[in-house]
């Protein structure tokens, strides 16, 4: 690692590889596929991955081997640029620029230096049409050449690189949406290398082979029928002896050709067959899968290797996790498994089979799907919900506490738990404690409930071990609560029911206090950790990140930040929120009990970021700049989703230590928030739109007694009578609040002590509020006094900030 | 010295792969090289030389780690660089008919075959730790050393009159130890004997340099092991040259078969050693390396495995290296064919440790964890299963000491005893029936005397019978007249029912236990614990009453229609098995 460090985002894996077809070369010994925004070489004996050729700016969309030499292969990518190189050494021979994007693109051995991509249309405005070009590679020894000479083929076809498919002659067969009945489209295309063959395959699970497709209009066709939905890729052997299919039912099935009875079949390949691949030779097949799995098979019809990649179903539902043991990130993968992912070596460890029951292979069944997940903090328990969702009201769940057994190195069933809860379990949290002695485990629920399971020993002493019981139910005025957590050293429980933070002591099952924010729900918490433990935070769902103290049990301070993700370094006392803002993510760095935030950065990638994970760090670093010390214990991991040509495509990237420049006109929230707590927020709309009538909306929110209102338990509220009097009162005043502002915009140079001793004043009364509320309506004057210094303040306050967010 | 050699041939090489440890290559009986993955703990790769019977193996060295090529179009877009981990890649191999192998990893291939510079059996190869050259020590008394470039001897000499057993490059890549009859330093620039020490009356296996510090000021030290020898010997290379017996010495168990080393840097750190012996016992040391110390050094940890059966049997360990933290250490055990590798803390503050393992599970679950990568994890039927109702599921009710001293003060205000409640019950249920049946026949009304024989003998036969009653009337009655201490057994034989399916059956009954409940509540309040779980089980059996019925239904139907169409198709026991 470099010392003189820059902080930034690198891609470190988890890329997708089962987005194109891949290519095996002719000797068989490598196999390319495209993988997020590189390719990837990958040697067919080892499966290890060789070179990554990197360059591209943009998705990689394809990758063939050029026909002429065969130890240079071909990329494109939407970039609108495609380039050589030579895969063996990896090395980028020649850049081409064409200047549209590229969703696919062929070469045939018959027309030299001539390619065939398909670019969406360029004079539709919606990028639905696309069309099939032809484009001369100009023949020049420059690394960057430009290719002018275009000339379309066809418009109007389908993207899918499954639509087109080369032939003996000079054709190209396009296939797009040729509906003939129900379910007669057309989902992908092979030509036979020499007969005048060409084999489609069918949305209902039929293969057609047409024949005599040259003479027009004469042509005969026959139907194999073995898939029972889709076949989603064909391809013949290099010979033309076989054809390959595959589907949904994860079966490669070898059709002979001229002789379609006889076939062989490859169950079990684990996934969805997307991709079907033969080398050049014929000796090996390879089969990409819905899973991110590309198997090499031999001839013989015989697996020889599996390159896994980062499985990512259509959610992640379990979020990200670090096994304390292995160090793996842990997430949920295949259906059913959970996924242990080496973070180090960008490589699929295992997946832990959790549901322990046949997937079946076919569309539109609801199967048990992991969707939670927990460990504890040694590595000891792990605990996994389960669910199948058959209709709305039939919910399925199970609850399963997996021991980890030393003497077998593999994780042992304690207690599985049908029906822990009547509906879906929202959240779930060991409690993380040094002596593993009182483990705890805390699961939420839509049921409104949250039930505290306890490791103990049965009742009836036989020779079973401990198993789970459930200790406690909890439940606050039928609210549905979202997530919860346990403080560092154990000793406190903060669930959060919507708008309600309930903090509850584990040890009597004592409800100690609840905190409160009302505008919107509470949507992610956590405890502060070793110095800041003193601070519970927060993020609600009206975009505030809230900072209570809990020895006060006040709030310390908020701001406004749409915050996605709220995470806490285990090893330090660091936090880390990342923010969605117009279309990019913000990362924010900070300690609670800081006013200045470790570390900024904008639009750390484009999208939103709701996955993300502090993974230790095998060594501590050694970093002397103050910038990057948060990063000397553990790395920050984060899982984006990129949506390209409604093509998902995940990625991780880690941050590595290398440079930080903290631009000054940024610094930032937590320590304007201080001062200013979250009435600035209301400031900002009253700065930037001057009518009176937005200040005069904006005023019953910012008064104090509102706030008063909102904050106080119902339980200690004086009567409605009172508070109305007080709630007309501070609508009254705004109108002399306002020339009371302008009386007071000359003096602005008040002294910065001032302030704080007005922040003070306000502090204690919040913390009083019984007192406050229960005073007379004489109160009332006294309350737009400390509204007055407010405003003062809040106008004095420098709102450069806002300037360097907006502009950034 | 020809007898020594071949003992210590017998030693079959077992190499974990350097910086992240990620692969273990082991050179098993049969002559191929495995390679296992130490983080999937899986088989990576196996090669079988193709003379791997005649010239078998006699020494691994892995190369320093693959460096990212740093290609033109890297610079231009540094941001995007890869923070790829540098992964190992090349492994030497020598044989024992003088050639050198060297495989790659990454491409599953034999990358090349050094040949023609030894007549004798390869012994020990090293990497330098900077160039791309290679030393290997031959039984042939000479030092080669190759350039991997070309291909070819780049230099060699003679080291020594007896065979070269042993060789060691120093971390800068400045000296090379070699050991032959004594401990030789070579100056590697000038090829010449820059120092030379005593070594061991038998063949050093090992040699490693246990400092990083430059040979000028005293702080030089090295370590050397040999066959038999049941002493670590570590030798200073002092200024003045005065170095020619060992300074420290470790002792052993055994002699020593792989050894592992932490290097210090400066005075304040210490030299952490991990040896496996060969009677399979890991020792850990720890010392600070500052000149003489006439007393043999005991480890500071040993480290034993054995298997889970009843008598057990010692697990040799094959291998050790230590981990960036002091505690983590990270084993290979088992046989050579088949190893298995974890990584484990060890608490180094008690002297010996001994861990229990169960080899043959651990084979199994990661055999099948190669071809699927899925790995099952355990599931027996030890494990305990919780469903709606059984104990354990919902929180336990407590009974507040405030609340019994409440009914307590009830019980005592209400002066109506169970029996009166009873009869009052019965009084109620007969009325509301009417006549016609209450009188009507005495010996088959009530269960009550069958329950109480059932439970007081504990016959699953009664019970059953009992509870499998359907007739309200009946149950009615057996509550009616159960006496008061047959509640508390009843109430334990339900706790017990494990098996939804009896819900259908026993769910009218349980309601009318709540009956029973609140009399025996006010009776005897320290049961409010126990009926708890009862309330529970009957809250979750109301809960999965109207489903159960539902299903009940569908049965129903299901088995009207086939029986329907029994004459004209065969019954599936599918449908049974619902």
């Amino acid at each position: 690692m470099v010392e003189h460090g820059d902080i930034r985002v690198v891609h470190c894996g988890g890329s997708k590889l089962n987005f194109r077809d891949p290519v095996i070369t002719h000797d068989s010994r490598f196999l390319l596929c495209a993988s997020g925004e590189a390719v990837k070489v990958f040697s067919t004996s080892t499966e290890e991955c060789i070179h990554e050729l990197r360059g591209h700016t943009g998705l990689v969309t394809g990758v063939l081997l050029r026909p002429s030499n065969h130890l240079q292969v071909y990329s494109s990518s939407l970039d609108g640029t495609v380039r050589l190189w030579d895969f063996t050494d990896g090395i980028l021979i020649k850049t081409c620029v064409i200047g549209y994007p590229i969703y696919s693109f062929y070469a045939s051995a018959k027309h030299e230096n001539v390619i065939f991509i398909v670019t969406s249309m360029p004079s539709e405005k919606r990028a639905e049409r696309f069309q099939l070009v032809a484009v001369h590679l100009p023949q020049s020894g420059d690394q960057l050449v430009e290719a002018r000479e275009l000339s379309a083929v066809l418009s109007g076809v389908n993207p899918n690189p499954a639509a087109i498919a080369f032939g003996r002659g000079v054709r190209i067969r396009r296939h797009k949406d040729n509906k003939k009945g129900g379910w007669n489209t057309f989902t992908c295309v092979a030509c036979h290398p020499k007969d005048d063959c060409i084999a489609t395959g069918h949305e209902d699970g039929k293969i057609r082979l047409w024949r005599n497709f040259n003479h027009k209009k004469e042509y005969t066709y026959s139907t194999l029928h073995w898939h029972h939905s889709a076949v989603s890729s064909l391809c013949f052997t290099p010979e033309g002896t076989n054809l390959l299919s595959g589907g949904v039912e994860s079966v490669l099935i070898q059709w002979r050709y001229k002789q379609e009875s006889e076939r062989d079949f490859l169950p079990r390949l684990g996934a969805a067959i997307t991709h079907i691949t033969v080398s050049p030779d014929g000796s090996l097949f390879c089969t990409s899968h819905s899973d991110n799995k590309i198997t090499i098979i031999q001839s013989c019809v015989k697996v020889s290797a599996v390159i896994q990649g980062l499985v990512k179903g259509d959610s992640i539902r379990t979020d990200l996790m670090m096994d304390p043991r292995s160090k793996a990130l842990v997430l949920n993968g295949k259906p059913g498994h959970l996924q242990f992912y080496s973070l180090q070596r960008d490589k699929l460890l295992y997946n832990l089979d959790i549901v322990q029951q046949e997937y079946i292979h076919e569309s539109g069944l609801q199967q048990f799907e992991v969707v939670k997940a927990a460990f504890d903090a040694s590595g000891l328990w792990l605990a996994t919900v389960e669910e199948r969702h058959q209709k709305a009201a039939e919910l399925e769940l199970n609850l399963k506490l997996w021991a980890f057994d030393e003497q077998t190195q593999s994780f042992v069933l304690n207690t599985t738990i049908s029906a822990p809860h009547d509906a879906q379990i929202t959240a779930m949290s060991f409690r993380q404690t040094a002596d593993s002695q009182t483990t705890l485990l805390v699961s939420t629920s839509k049921d409104g409930h949250f039930k505290a399971w306890q490791l103990a020993a049965p009742a009836h002493t036989e020779d079973e071990g401990p198993s789970w019981l459930c200790d406690f139910v909890g439940a606050y005025h039928g609210l549905v609560p979202e997530c919860c957590s346990f403080s560092a050293d154990g000793s406190l429980l903060a669930v959060a029911f919507q708008e309600v933070v309930t903090v509850w002591s584990p040890a009597t099952w004592e409800l100690l206090t609840t905190l409160s924010q009302p505008p919107g729900a509470v949507s992610d918490l956590c405890f502060g950790r070793l110095s800041c433990s003193k601070y519970l935070l927060g993020t609600t769902a009206s975009n505030l990140l809230c900072c209570w103290n809990l020895l006060t049990c006040s709030l310390e301070w908020s701001t406004s930040m749409d915050v996605r993700r709220l995470l806490v370094d285990p090893l330090s006392e660091n936090m880390a929120a990342f923010c969605y803002q117009s279309g990019s993510t913000d990362l924010f760095v900070f300690k609670p009990s800081e006013p200045r935030p470790l570390f900024s950065r904008k639009a750390v990638c484009s999208g939103k970021v709701t996955q993300a994970v502090f993974a230790p760090r095998e060594e501590m670093l050694e970093s002397c700049e103050e910038s990057s010390q948060w990063l000397n214990r553990s790395q920050l991991y984060f899982l984006t989703q990129q949506m390209v040509n409604n093509i998902s495509s995940s990625t991780c990237f880690l941050f590595s230590p290398l440079k930080l420049v903290i631009d000054d006109s940024v610094a930032m929230t937590p320590f304007y928030l201080l001062l200013g707590k979250h009435r600035q927020q209301q400031q900002e709309h009253r700065d930037s739109d001057s009518s009176l009538w937005a200040e005069r909306t904006a005023l019953p929110q910012t008064s104090a007694s509102i706030k008063e209102l909102l904050q106080t338990p119902a339980h200690v509220l004086p009567s409605t009578s009172y508070l109305c009097s007080m709630f007309v009162q501070s609508l009254l005043i705004s109108v002399s609040d306002a020339r009371e502002e302008k009386a007071h915009a000359e003096e602005e140079m008040e002294s910065e002590k001032e302030e704080e001793d007005s922040e003070e004043e306000m502090e204690s009364s919040r913390s009083k509020p019984e007192l406050v509320a229960a005073a007379t309506e004489s109160d009332a004057p006294a309350l737009t006094k400390a509204q007055a210094r407010e405003l003062r303040r809040v106008r004095k306050l420098d709102h450069s900030w806002l300037a360097g967010l907006l502009d950034s | 010295m020809a007898a020594d050699g071949g003992s210590s041939s017998l030693q079959l090489p077992c190499v974990f792969s350097p910086k992240s440890r990620q692969f273990l290559a082991l050179c098993a009986q049969d002559g191929r090289l495995r390679i296992w993955n130490t983080d999937s703990k899986t088989l990576h790769q196996e090669y079988v030389p193709s003379a791997h019977l005649s010239a078998t193996c006699t020494c691994i060295a892995w190369g320093p780690c693959r460096t990212v090529k740093e290609g033109p179009q890297r610079k231009k877009r540094k941001s995007e660089a890869v923070q790829v981990e540098e992964k190992a890649d090349l492994l030497a191999m020598g044989t024992a008919a003088g050639t050198v192998l060297i495989y790659s990893t990454a491409k599953g291939a034999l990358h090349c075959t050094l040949d023609g510079a030894h007549s004798g059996g390869v012994n020990c190869v090293q990497w330098h730790p900077e160039e791309s050259l290679l030393y290997s020590g031959s039984d042939d008394t000479n030092i080669v050393e190759w350039d991997l470039q070309t291909g070819k001897t780049r230099s060699k000499w003679k080291a020594d009159r007896a065979a070269v057993t042993s060789l060691c490059v120093s971390p800068d890549g400045k000296l090379l130890l070699s050991a032959g009859h004594i401990i030789k330093m070579w100056d590697l620039d000038t090829k010449e004997v820059y120092r030379k020490f005593t070594g061991h009356s038998t063949a050093v296996t090992t040699l490693r340099f246990a400092t990083t510090r430059p040979p000028d000021s005293n702080g030089l030290y090295f370590l050397s092991g040999a066959a038999h020898d049941r002493l670590l010997s570590v030798w200073q290379v002092r200024e003045d040259g005065k170095d020619k017996n060992s300074v420290v010495s470790f002792t052993l168990t055994d002699e020593p078969q792989h050894i592992d080393l932490v290097t210090s840097n400066s005075k304040e750190e210490a030299v952490r050693l991990a040896v496996v012996c060969k009677d399979g016992q890991l020792h850990l040391f720890e010392h600070f390396l500052n000149g003489p110390c006439k007393k043999p050094l005991s480890p500071s940890c040993t480290v034993q495995m054995s298997d889970t059966k009843e008598s057990p049997m010692p697990i040799p360990l094959l291998a050790a290296v230590l981990g960036a933290d002091t505690r983590t250490v990270m084993l290979a055990y088992g046989s050579h064919l088949q190893p298995v590798m974890e990584k484990v803390e060890i608490n180094t503050a008690e002297r010996h440790v001994c861990l229990t393992r169960d080899v043959q599970t651990t084979l199994s679950l990661s055999m099948e964890t190669t071809v699927s990568k899925v790995k099952t994890p355990i599931v027996n039927a030890k494990s305990k299963v919780l469903v709606p109702g059984l104990p354990g599921h919902q929180a336990p009710l407590k009974g507040t000491s405030q609340g019994s001293e409440k009914r307590k003060k009830d019980t005592d205000t209400k002066e109506m005893s169970i029996a009166e409640r009873l009869g009052e019950i019965d009084l109620s249920t007969i009325s509301e029936k009417g006549a016609s049946k209450g009188t009507a026949s005495l010996q088959t009304d009530n269960f009550a005397v069958l329950l109480v024989q059932g439970l007081e003998s504990n016959d699953a036969s009664i019970l059953n019978k009992v509870f499998q009653t359907r007739k309200d009337m009946v149950i009615k009655k057996t509550v009616a007249r159960l006496p008061l201490s047959a509640v508390l057994p009843l109430v334990e034989e339900t706790k017990l029912w494990q098996k939804p399916l009896w819900v259908l059956s026993c769910c009218l009954l349980k309601c009318f236990y709540l009956q029973l409940i609140h009399l025996c509540i006010q009776q005897l309040p320290d049961l409010v614990t126990q009926l708890g779980v009862l309330y529970h089980v009957i809250e979750s059996r109301v809960k999965m009453f109207h489903k159960l019925t539902k299903l009940h239904g569908k049965l129903y139907l299901l088995m009207t229609q086939v029986s329907a169409n029994i004459c004209k198709c065969p019954p599936r026991s599918l449908l049974f098995d619902v």
